[in-house]
């Protein structure tokens, strides 16, 4: 059996602890883990179409929001069950997300940045002012769905729905980015012209990077609705958009592994300075622009550098 | 009430104005979409009320200290932040920007927010409401309106007419050649960042009065002034105050004829229906720039 | 039946006239040098044939299929490959995913393809990955594979760019300044291989070139333009003494004495 080492032995030992968590942790430690292992979903996808096929879009809280609202209201309002109502709220978000790819067709860079910005911000707007539907500002609880059958609470069923969600996607990930899809991408990131020069039909390629990243921040925020039992606007407001950022930036553009390592930092931080929305402000400006000054590839490319097997296929520059 | 809607409507469209063209000059001179302008208006806002109700110091005192404080401001975020990262690429700028913004909101947070996170601002001029023709406009609007349109002619005439404006425009057209020519394009741009900082200040000085100052004005800020500099056309001076006035105004019709919740959302959706359908905007140069 | 045919295609760009009605027939198996002063289109007529400008009047024809005005990657699916003056190699990807990718559209794995990693979908990785090796070995870089992109000499990436771009067989090959930076050594090595593609491979070529000797020397016709004009087609020897195109070049530096020599 090949030895492990590098970054493939880091996520089995972080996916196993995981796993292993509920057996040992106090009720706010397993939320805390749930959390990481949501915005392990959350950096995954964005980084597939930020850091891998290179398009600069803002707007992943909106998804995030739409897939939790999707899945809330579906079990709420329309009464569906939770095994159908979250891969709704998912493939809701995958829906409008691919939208998205129709001004990223005829946008880049900043003008691509502020478009979808305004959308995700148009969406918080929906989501406050929409009361008939939305229940408005104040959001709505979320009933948390039984696992009485396999003899877990609720708790520990919603942990092991998003560990299997959260393992499931990112070999998912793993497999699109080690295949012709994954080479596409970058091509499309690093030159689209020259992209286009292979035969790559950018239209597309653009629409599925949309359309995966729609899927992973929905069904991130479908799994948060359960976690939390509750759904609010103020979840998916302008702060999401840097510590999302931030995630990708401090792990490593353009690395799954990356992606892991930074939503785990960054959230494990995030609740040591919850006290003070100040202190967040600050601490998360300053490392997006510290790293992005100073390591701009991200915590990745250091470990890349000193340690053997942090390689990943196309992880360039 | 309509003729109550378009006073309202062109008063806060010269706020927006004034935000839109420091925007628009950074843009000019550097192609860089300043993400954290808006947070340098709202820091002038604090560091004129620090002036003025804290430490009671004379209006006037208290503008220069709040522009003089921007203009500090741009220069440490351009030197620190942005320059060093020009030359990686508008993306990495772009990020930087954003970083600059949530620490700037976090500082004033902190230093300010502490005590209810709303602070009011009093009155320049007398509060008596104005009356023209059949409308009722308050002072400080005015002073707003005009100052507004003071600075539009002042870029206007410093863009066209004097040598370092069109410095300024040339080192944004091409720097390479405004290199060549002997042209110190790193100063150019620390400067152009200091004046937008400046314009942002005096903005937030002149407005304040009319205005609770809060830490998140600042992104509700750059998101009026980016929709009306877009709508304007990013590269046109006079495209930052008629998309601000026009920005002003859809607002409040959106909020008189539809609802006032959509006071809010005009901005988002002018942003995306400009740059989907019309990116150079009303005024702007034809064959804008991908970045 | 001529492999790439141009008819009658003009460009305007904000009232500049770039091409005016030029049209040109390619044979299969060809190589053709496009040659003229700056200025006077070639770069724009690489550019209308391969999809990236749409011409306001004329038309192209690839193999008898119409493509004016169609998407540059489709384009390239029906078998049009093209290379940039400057590189574009890929540099997030290793010099072996780079020519990999060059097989994008000879290969077929879909998104559920790649996410189930199907035996089919294993299969064809392993082949284009073989393919890419031999790729490599033709254009004498075998060692190179696991480099990353960034990490090689101007020449060589020009050498890789090519091999990319056979890799997937297109019918017909643009070239934009293949020569361009090189020194004369390496100019010779490209003289050589672009031969080695056209008997080797079947590949026509089409090739702009200011290094007027090597288009002299490997294109068996040449065509030149001038102020978005095509002024001359024939062969080598026979443009060299063409006074029209001694003409056309006396305006700019140097080429003269090359041409005429």
């Amino acid at each position: 059996m090949p030895v492990l080492h590098g970054n493939r032995a880091f996520l089995v030992i972080l996916f196993t602890v995981l796993a292993a968590l509920p057996l040992v942790a106090n009720r706010y430690l397993l939320f805390v883990a749930n959390l990481v292992m949501l915005y392990i979903i959350l950096a995954l996808g964005l980084n597939l179409l930020v850091g891998f096929a290179g398009q600069l879009a803002f707007a992943n809280a909106a998804m995030y929001g739409i897939g939790a609202y999707g899945a809330g209201l579906l079990q709420v309002k329309v009464g569906l069950p939770y095994w159908i109502a979250a891969p709704g709220g998912a493939l809701l978000a995958m829906g409008i997300g691919t939208l998205l790819a129709l001004p990223a067709l005829r946008l880049s860079g900043v003008y691509l940045a502020l478009a979808t910005l305004a959308f995700a911000q148009a969406t918080q707007w929906v989501l406050l002012h929409w009361q008939a539907v939305t229940f408005g500002a104040g959001g709505f609880p979320v009933p948390q769905p039984d696992f009485g059958v396999l003899h877990l609470s609720p708790d520990h069923g919603v942990y092991y729905v998003t560990w299997i969600v959260t393992v499931g996607l990112l070999v998912l990930a793993w497999r699109v980015m080690r295949s012709r899809i994954g080479r596409a991408f970058v091509a499309m990131r690093d030159s689209e012209v020259a992209a286009q020069a292979l035969g790559i039909d950018v239209t597309l390629y653009k629409a599925m990077a949309f359309a995966i990243s729609g899927f992973y921040a929905g069904a991130a925020g479908a799994l948060y609705c359960s976690v939390l039992a509750f759904v609010a606007p103020e979840s998916f407001d302008l702060f999401q958009m840097i510590l999302q950022k931030a995630m990708i930036v401090v792990g490593g553009l353009g690395s799954l592994v990356g992606s892991v390592l930074g939503a785990a930092l960054l959230v494990s931080l995030l609740q040591v300075i919850r006290e003070f929305k100040a202190t967040q402000e600050i601490v998360f400006g300053a490392l997006l622009l510290g790293f992005v000054l100073f390591q701009p590839r991200g915590l990745v490319d250091l470990l890349k550098r000193r340690l053997r097997g942090w390689e990943e296929p196309l992880h360039g520059p | 009430m309509l003729s109550y809607l378009v006073a309202t409507g062109i008063t806060t469209g010269a706020l927006y104005a004034l935000v839109a063209l420091g925007i628009v000059i950074v843009y000019k001179a550097t192609e860089v979409v300043n993400l954290a302008h808006g947070e340098l208006f709202m820091m002038g806002g604090f560091l004129a009320y620090t002036g003025h109700v804290m430490f009671r110091l004379p209006y006037l005192l208290s503008l220069v200290l709040a522009v003089a404080g921007t203009f500090v401001i741009g220069l440490l975020t351009d030197r620190v932040a942005y320059r060093p990262l020009m030359k990686e690429g508008l993306v990495s700028v772009l990020l930087a920007t954003i970083g600059v913004s949530f620490i700037l909101k976090g500082i004033a947070r902190y230093l300010w927010g502490g005590k209810g996170d709303y602070l009011a601002f009093p009155p320049l001029v007398s509060p008596e409401p104005v009356r023209i023709g059949a409308i009722m406009v308050m002072s400080q609007q005015l002073v707003v309106l005009g100052a507004a349109l003071a600075l539009m002619a002042v870029f206007f005439v410093f863009f066209r007419a004097t040598r370092a404006g069109k410095w300024m425009q040339a080192t944004a057209s091409n720097p390479k050649a405004a290199t060549l020519v002997g042209l110190r394009i790193g100063r150019i741009y620390m400067y152009t960042f200091a004046v937008g900082a400046a314009v942002a200040g005096a903005a937030a000085v002149l407005m304040a009065p009319l205005t609770l100052l809060y830490p998140d004005i600042g992104f509700v800020l750059f998101v009026k002034g980016f929709a009306s500099a877009v709508l304007g056309g990013l590269t046109s001076i006079p495209g930052a105050i008629l998309g601000g006035l026009l920005v002003g105004l859809l607002e409040q019709f959106a909020a008189g004829f539809i609802h006032t919740s959509f006071q809010d959302v005009s901005a988002f959706i002018v942003i995306m229906v400009v740059l989907i359908f019309r990116p150079t905007g009303i005024l702007g140069a034809r064959g804008l720039r991908k970045i | 039946m001529s492999i790439l045919a141009v008819q009658g295609v003009s460009v305007s760009f904000g009232g500049v006239r770039a091409l005016s009605d030029v049209s040109m027939d390619v044979a299969a198996g060809e190589i053709v040098g496009v040659i003229g002063p700056n200025g006077a289109g070639k770069t724009t007529l690489l550019n209308v044939v391969c999809g990236l400008n749409t011409p306001d009047q004329g038309t192209v024809t690839l193999d008898g299929t119409p493509i004016t005005g169609r998407a540059p990657s489709a384009i390239a699916r029906l078998g049009l490959g093209r290379t940039f003056q400057t590189s574009r190699l890929f540099p997030g990807m290793s010099v072996l995913e780079n020519i990999m990718t060059g097989l994008h559209r000879r290969s077929r794995a879909g998104l559920l393809a790649a996410v189930a990693r199907t035996r089919a979908m294993r299969a064809e990785e392993s082949q284009m990955r073989a393919r890419a090796i031999e790729a490599l070995d033709f254009v004498g870089m075998a060692g190179f594979a696991a480099r990353p992109g960034h990490a090689l000499s101007f020449g060589q990436q020009r050498v890789v760019e090519i091999a990319r771009m056979l890799i997937s067989e297109p019918k017909v090959v643009l070239l934009d300044e293949p020569a361009v930076g090189l020194s004369p050594a390496r100019v010779a090595e490209l003289d050589t291989l672009l031969r080695r593609i056209r008997d080797e491979k079947g590949v026509t070529l089409v090739m702009i070139e200011h290094v007027v000797r090597l288009v002299m020397e490997v294109s068996e016709r040449v065509v030149v333009l001038n102020s978005g004009q095509k002024i001359a087609e024939g062969r080598p020897e026979t443009i060299k003494r063409d006074p029209a195109v001694i003409e056309a070049y006396l305006g700019s530096q140097g080429d003269a004495g090359r041409a005429a020599s």
